[in-house]
């Protein structure tokens, strides 16, 4: 069984693109502080996707720092693909800036593969209108055909990799290619660098050694398509339908569907033990003008990504097609479907949705106050309570992703002075100043060598009546950045235990006692 | 393939079988020692739950670090002071903890319920009175979205009764152990917790260390054997 040919049209940096830069600037787009995109310029300057934030600043002072907005990618791709809608129906778009088509009816129709790239490239040349580059490649297979549309060739021309020449295509590529870390990583410390070398192992010993996620990499390595033939065709009544009435003209209306529709779609795979991987998305205007664009996910389609995947198809109609009337009807169509079992990471899977809403919730308060109003916290090292925690704006970390940092092994380094467990419950953000008597009514100082002038017998809060100090300890000295006379701090801690009961971690710099932290 | 229409499974069975989502599939756990102050051994999605007293924001993280497992949110909304070391202390998984400054009155309830969208709990001490209109759309909020409103300052600016608050007291038996005059450091507290609310039949008391020496919530021991218990612990790090 040969893989579907399939002709991918891959514009390279879309998202740095739709943001309308010209290529010979320097630009990138900057997701929780890391790289994503980047234009060429920055390329050629040393900015690489991955990289900080501040490391490509480093490399590229002048280059210009985007955000995502991935609704804005899309909306601007639509017009690419409604002109190759022209030459074949079944285009299918995988992410904002990727689209493929089978190429078996339009290659016959116009002539053969080279006439098709030829043709594409003449009619998509025009829309991007030397905004952004397009790349073509026609092989045996959708993976195969997307990584043709990254060798070097594909830069100027069209690849066209020969019927049946896939697999040999593919295997002198790195096993990096395959775009799964853990497993390339294994791979590659096994030995096994190419993908020729991992689709010569037998499929037996790689569903065996790795499952499923594995066997799907082989069949991609080896040239067929990632899911076996057998796919079931879904029922009928596994799509879902939203009538309009009144008919919706604007994207928040149709967006408010689009989110029903999936989390139902997504409900009646689920309870049928299916995923989708292609879903068709179907409108109709009250005039009768019928829209059906497929996409399809590399792994299955969750409710949130079904959702933005039909706001987006919806915002580019809106917006590009020039209905005549508004969208009276919306249909989900779930195209394709493989049993749910490959994806038995529910666990992980939710837990990734659970992050994308969290990270959608965060923006939304980052948006009423402020960037660095929502913070998150981080272990660093410091003697006192307040300094063992340090607070990080919530929009540079990715918080669907493991953060080291907010592990309890993060410091390993002791830090003499430290105050020991248990830490205090409340630490105050603005320590407040308090006075601190002996038994005889003189205020209590701490000497140079560390040494008390005589017992805590009292501590008075403002206008607070003072309270005896029953019980006490310390002092704790902690000479900080003695070597730096202008960051240099001396200080000393008590705990006090006082006759209310409650006990408190108390400061003195420069004469002053402070109440730092209670342990409430 | 299986001929799903022939197997003819039984009305009965079938009723049985249907997902049904009971009342206690929607308690978040919480540690075993307080669960008898819960109604339901556990806090129900959806509820308002205030703590209070001495050690009212211990208790907190110890109910946090139970309820939210690997996989619940916090989000903490204008309390700067809060004290995360020993809330990691507890157990309370610092990657699922996300702060919010205090916002504008004009706009707290906004960013409530805006939090209460995706956090699990959302923890608050407000700095004004709540008027009972916020306070009715944030509790309906929280019930739609299963999420528990965590109130730090024992509801005080509440208009109306918590679910459930948890006052905890520091008893004459009880109280902190390990510091002496002089010498060594705050080791372990006994304190009990009354539990009332609405959502609770009668007054609940229960006496906990909270913190234990290891900084967690634990069971007293022996009633009453608190305070004679050694409570030398050598300890290398204090002075």
């Amino acid at each position: 069984m040969t893989a579907t040919r399939t002709l991918t049209l891959w514009c390279p940096d879309w998202p740095v693109v739709s943001w309308g830069i010209p290529l010979d600037e320097p630009a990138a787009v900057v997701v929780a502080n890391r790289v994503i995109a980047c234009s060429p310029a920055a390329r050629g300057e040393g900015v690489a996707v991955g990289q900080r934030r501040r490391e490509a600043q480093g490399r590229c002072p002048d280059v210009a720092v985007l955000d995502r907005d991935p609704d804005r990618e899309a909306r601007l791709f639509e017009p690419l693909v409604m002109t190759l809608e022209t030459l074949t129906p079944l285009v299918e778009v995988t992410i904002p800036g990727r689209v493929s088509f089978p190429t078996r009816g339009p290659s016959r129709f116009f002539g053969g593969d080279h006439a098709l790239c030829r043709l594409v490239a003449d009619s998509v040349l025009p829309v991007l209108d030397g905004r952004g580059q397009a790349r073509i490649a026609v092989a045996d297979g959708g993976f195969a055909s997307r990584l043709a549309t990254r060798t070097l060739e594909a830069r100027t021309t069209p690849v066209v990799v020969p019927v049946g020449a896939s697999a040999g295509f593919l295997a002198e590529l790195p096993v990096g290619t395959l775009d799964r870390p853990q497993l390339s990583d294994v791979l590659e410390r096994l030995g096994l660098r190419t993908l020729g070398s991992f689709a010569a192992l037998s499929p037996r010993d790689v569903l065996g050694r790795f499952g499923r996620e594995g066997q799907q990499a082989h069949r991609l390595a080896a040239g067929e398509d990632e899911h076996p033939p057998d796919l079931r065709r879904p029922a009928p009544d596994l799509s879902v339908t939203w009538e309009f009435d009144p008919p919706a003209e604007r994207i928040d209306t149709c967006a408010f569907a689009a989110k029903a529709l999936a989390d139902e779609l997504h409900h009646h795979l689920d309870a049928n033990g299916l995923a989708c991987t292609r879903v068709a998305i179907e409108a109709r205007t009250e005039t009768g003008e019928h829209l059906l664009r497929l996409w399809r996910h590399e792994g299955a389609l969750s409710a949130a990504a079904l959702a933005e995947r039909a706001r987006w198809q919806l915002d580019g109609w809106l917006h590009q097609a020039k209905l005549t009337s508004g969208v009276a009807r919306l249909t989900l169509i779930p195209d394709e479907v493989v049993p749910a079992v490959g994806k038995q990471l529910g666990f992980w899977g939710g837990r990734a949705e659970r992050a994308d809403d969290i990270t959608r919730v965060v923006a939304r308060l980052q948006g009423l106050l402020g960037p660095d109003a929502v913070m998150v916290p981080e272990w660093r090292g410091g003697r006192a309570p307040s300094e063992q925690i340090a607070l990080i704006p919530a929009g540079v970390v990715d918080l669907g992703e493991e953060r080291q940092a907010t592990g309890r092994g993060w410091v390993r380094e002791p830090w003499p002075g430290q105050i020991p467990a248990p830490s205090p419950a409340k630490v105050l953000f603005e320590p407040e100043p308090i006075e601190v008597l002996d038994p005889v009514g003189r205020s209590v100082v701490v000497s140079g060598r560390g040494e008390l002038s005589g017992e805590p017998a009292l501590v008075s809060r403002g206008r607070v009546r003072p309270r005896s100090v029953q019980a006490w300890a310390g002092p704790w000295p902690a000479d900080e950045r003695w070597w730096d006379p202008a960051t240099q701090r001396r200080r000393a801690r008590l705990q006090v235990l006082l006759d209310d009961g409650t006990a408190h971690l108390i400061t003195v710099e420069g004469g002053v006692w402070y109440l730092e932290a209670t342990y409430g | 393939m299986f001929d799903t229409e022939g197997m003819g499974l039984p009305e009965e069975l079938i009723n049985r079988l249907a997902p049904l989502t009971l009342a206690t599939d929607r308690v978040l756990p919480v540690p075993d020692v307080l669960s008898p102050l819960f109604p339901w051994g556990g806090i129900q999605r959806g509820w308002s739950v205030g703590v209070g007293g001495a050690g009212a924001w211990s208790l907190a993280f110890a109910i946090w670090a139970e309820a939210l497992g690997a996989e619940g949110w916090v989000a903490v909304i204008g309390v700067p002071d809060l004290g995360l070391a020993a809330a990691a202390e507890f157990g309370v998984r610092l990657d699922r903890v996300v702060l919010v400054q205090t916002p504008p009155a004009g706009q707290w309830s906004t960013v409530v319920s805006s939090a209460l969208d995706a956090f699990d709990v959302v923890a608050v001490a407000p700095t004004a009175q709540v008027s009972p209109r916020d306070a009715r759309r944030l509790s309906a909020r929280a019930r739609e979205r299963e999420a528990v409103l965590f109130h730090l300052d024992g509801g005080r600016t509440w208009p109306s009764a918590l679910d459930l608050t948890l006052h905890t007291r520091v008893e004459e038996t009880l109280g902190w152990a390990g510091l002496g005059r002089g010498h060594g450091h705050l080791q372990r507290r006994g304190v009990s917790i009354d539990a009332v609310g609405r959502r609770t039949g009668h007054p609940r008391s229960l006496g906990v260390l909270l913190p234990d020496v290891r900084g967690c919530l634990a069971a007293v021991p022996v009633q009453g054997s608190f305070r004679e218990s050694p409570v030398l612990v050598a300890s290398a790090a204090s002075p």
